[in-house]
């Protein structure tokens, strides 16, 4: 026993330390961890709680009737209101208090021409003008409405 | 500290080669991580080095046991140090001892690491100085270092003969098993690389097996040249025998780790997958000087031609030590140039093998050349407190 | 013990080899049947699928800046949860692909478009993953799929060691300069959540992107993925992505 009292010493202490670890490790572990599986369950309620800025198409239609039906039949009728105007999850919860970024005036031809510019990359059937030649000087809003594009 | 991150990413925006994704701009893997494998490749290397006189009972070798077994400890206390540094949030690293996630080879990192210096390394080096630490723990002139030594008896003061004799038979066993334990630390380690598919130029099952005897140049490396520092420092004639095993060892290992390297390099050429094109010219490009100037020519090449020398002739011992000294530093930047090469020039190409992404390595802040250069240092730091206590030659009363 | 009578000895071990060769003769077949996995949607309801027309996107990238503005990701053109690429192949199948700051900054005209031998975007994203590398080799469990199929981050419990990002094939992941975490998409999991599209399919003029639930058999993923000759990006690395791409060219990458 005298021989190899020194090693009872050392496992003493190996058992001390992995028994505090053990503790330590039962009080440190987040509660929801394995719950679901190895993750922390509750990171999924973080993940669900993040606030919304993009309201939806669904949102616009109660204010907007007119502008929401005209676009409705036009051949922008896919475009969601948003896609044009920003996020406006915040127009919608404060309506007079947050107001929706319209494109503004000046940048408009530049905003239209960034989906309608004439390109070899877009598909074939997507409508396409050459901005350098198609009434260059000319602001699209004045022939096109952007909620009914089709003259 | 994210802006100097910001700032420093758009200057190198217009950097970029061919095309990259547009989140592969940042590197994020930096010099701290080729710093770790380093590291813990020479604790490795050292640690197979103190196995094979002990396991395999080369007795040539006794002069540089303790020694190889002290450099072993003080790389691998300091070894986690550049990931922790490295981690975006450093004060949540122990998650990954409380919640390990059995499938990440990162996870096991906690564990084999926990393992192998507790259980392997710190019992053997207590176990066999436990004889000369009951000593000293009376005799020491000074008071700070007997109050070191009673602690580290563990209060047995008056230890029986057998037990001596019970503690080499335990620490031969240690050995043993520490022998699969470093094999295992660094071949991990190579694993954390080896097995990320998303990365060709990381993603071969040689991985661990490079690692480990680039592994074991690098330590046989280190300790070679400590024990020659160590010798010219005290003043005491080098043991040109042990010197000899050692440098024969060393040429073992940077045969076997070139010729492995080698072998995986043909590998790639012949079957010159989708991935071939970059990677050629990763090599010919951005890692040329690094890979094939450093690591293959002045790292590899050159060590073997000097020990290959110094085995086929029968060279006079001073030359012999300016060979061994020579091909031993080649090897240690060889070897760091090796792991640079595998973290880094893993990084800089694109994952849609396409284009090029640049690597701008800072002088200051958390991962720049200075920290880097700290990290690098501080092992030997580590190891002069190791010697100090703990000396691995025989002691002669009055001298230090 | 007692001694095993010869005899015996050679018939156990007789019988013991016409059992395994049996078993050796049957394996394949009952290997072969187990060759069909079953798709976890079969089971779990919803499971998020994503689709991408790769036909009808025309590069416009309000994807992109909707990504940025739901998901708060840092609008340094390195960082991104979505993006999206323009491939140019040219008649003598020169490729080039470019995505000036994420397709944020538009494209810049191509040159010789006569040379052109076709040309097209792709937006990327998540990959959703079914055998997720990023899920395999976070360390901590602090990213993971959910029962619904998507691979989210827990940020609270990130350590930022990076593995993940290197682990992602797709490079769809990238370190936040803020928060010191990976982050990635999320699919707008929030969103889903609450009955809603994730923000980039919200905004796209073209109904290029499309997100919905694998488990519902009406589903516009679903009949998406049974319509169309649909396929994923680097299949090779069977990481089975849930994101089926319309009108993917050999060369996309």
């Amino acid at each position: 026993m005298k021989d190899i009292e020194h090693l009872l010493r050392v496992a003493v202490i190996f058992l001390a330390s992995i028994t505090v670890f053990l503790v330590v490790r039962a009080v440190v572990k987040p509660e929801s961890y394995g719950k679901i599986g190895r993750y922390r369950a509750e990171a999924l309620d973080d993940s669900k709680a993040l606030p919304v800025r993009y309201a939806g198409q669904k949102e616009c239609g109660p204010c907007h009737k007119a502008q929401v039906k005209e676009k409705a039949g036009s051949s922008h009728s896919g475009v969601s209101c948003e896609s044009c105007h920003g996020a406006l999850a915040a127009h919608v919860a404060a309506p007079k208090g947050a107001k929706p970024a319209k494109p503004a005036e000046a940048e408009m031809r530049r905003f239209c021409l960034r989906c309608h510019e004439a390109s070899v990359s877009k598909p074939a059937k997507f409508p396409v003008q050459d901005g350098t030649k198609h009434n260059p000087d000319m602001a699209c809003g004045m022939c096109h409405k952007p909620h009914a594009p089709k003259i | 500290m994210h802006d100097a991150v910001v700032v420093a990413l758009r200057e190198t925006l217009d950097k970029v080669t061919g095309f990259i994704y547009p989140n592969e701009l940042e590197l994020q893997w930096s010099i701290l991580i080729v710093l770790y494998p380093y590291l813990t490749g020479l604790v490795a290397g050292a640690f197979i080095l103190a196995s094979l006189e002990r396991v395999f009972n080369v007795k040539v070798l006794k002069p540089t046991y303790r020694l190889s077994l002290l450099t072993a400890l003080a790389f691998l206390i300091i070894a986690p140090l550049p990931l922790q540094v490295h981690l975006g949030h450093p004060e949540r690293s122990l998650n990954i001892l409380f919640t390990p996630n059995p499938t990440s080879a990162m996870a096991m990192f906690g564990f084999v690491y926990l393992w192998y210096l507790m259980a392997v390394l710190l019992l053997e080096i207590w176990l066999d100085y436990r004889k000369e630490i009951v000593g000293w723990a009376d005799t020491d002139p000074s008071w700070l270092k007997r109050l070191i030594y009673k602690v580290m008896t563990l209060g047995v003061f008056k230890p029986t003969e057998k037990s001596y004799e019970i503690d080499d038979r335990v620490g031969r066993a240690l050995t043993i098993i520490g022998l699969p334990s470093a094999v295992l630390l660094h071949g991990y380690v190579g694993f954390i690389f080896g097995s990320i598919k998303a990365n060709p130029w990381w993603s071969t099952p040689l991985m661990p097996i490079i690692f480990l005897f680039s592994a074991m140049a690098s330590g046989i490396a280190g300790v070679m040249l400590l024990y020659m520092f160590l010798c010219w420092a005290r003043d005491v004639e080098i043991e040109m025998p042990c010197l000899d095993t050692v440098a024969k060892y060393f040429l073992t290992a940077v045969i076997v780790a070139f010729s492995l390297e080698m072998l995986e390099s043909i590998q790639t050429a012949y079957e010159a997958e989708e991935h071939f094109d970059i990677i050629q010219l990763l090599i010919e490009g951005k890692l040329y000087l690094s890979l094939i100037v450093i690591q293959i020519c002045l790292g590899s090449l050159l060590p073997i031609l000097l020990l290959g020398l110094t085995q086929l002739f029968e060279l006079p011992d001073k030359v012999r030590k300016v060979f061994y000294a020579v091909s031993g530093s080649l090897s240690l930047i060889g070897i760091f140039a090796m792991r640079w090469n595998v973290v880094v020039g893993g990084q800089f190409f694109s994952k849609s093998l396409m284009g090029f992404t640049t690597y701008k390595l800072e002088l200051a802040g958390r991962e720049g050349l200075f920290s880097a250069s700290v990290l690098c240092v501080l092992p030997l730091f580590v190891l002069g407190v190791l010697l100090w206590l703990l000396p691995p030659w025989d002691r002669k009363p009055g001298k230090a | 013990m007692r001694e095993l009578p010869r005899r015996d000895f050679l018939k156990l071990t007789a019988s013991a080899l016409l059992t395994a060769a049996a078993a050796a003769l049957a394996a394949p077949a009952a290997w072969a049947e187990k060759f069909y996995r079953e798709p976890p949607w079969r089971r779990k309801k919803p499971y998020w699928g994503f689709g991408v027309d790769i036909e009808k996107c025309i590069g416009c990238a309000r994807c992109v800046d909707a990504c940025k503005t739901e998901n708060d990701v840092p609008r340094e053109p390195f960082y991104f949860r979505t993006w999206v690429e323009r491939y140019i192949i040219r008649k003598d199948n020169e490729i080039k692909i470019d995505a000036p700051n994420g397709g944020l900054d538009g494209y810049p005209p191509v040159a010789d478009p006569e040379t052109v031998a076709k040309s097209f975007f792709v937006p990327k994203l998540c990959n959703l993953c079914e055998s997720s590398p990023c899920v395999q080799v976070c360390p901590v469990g602090a990213t993971f799929k959910t029962e619904d199929g998507v691979v989210l981050i827990d940020k609270k419990y990130c350590i930022g060691c990076r593995y993940c990002i290197q682990a992602c094939p797709y490079g769809t992941r990238y370190f936040h300069p803020v928060l010191q975490v990976a982050d990635k998409c999320s699919v707008c999991y929030h969103r889903l959540k609450r009955g809603m599209v994730t923000a980039c399919v919200e905004v796209c003029p073209t109904g290029a992107r499309m997100v919905g639930d694998l488990s519902d058999p009406e589903s516009n993923v679903t009949k998406f993925r049974e319509n169309n000759k649909v396929q994923t990006l680097k299949a090779n690395m069977g990481t089975e992505p849930k994101l089926v791409y319309k009108g993917l060219d050999k060369e996309v990458r």
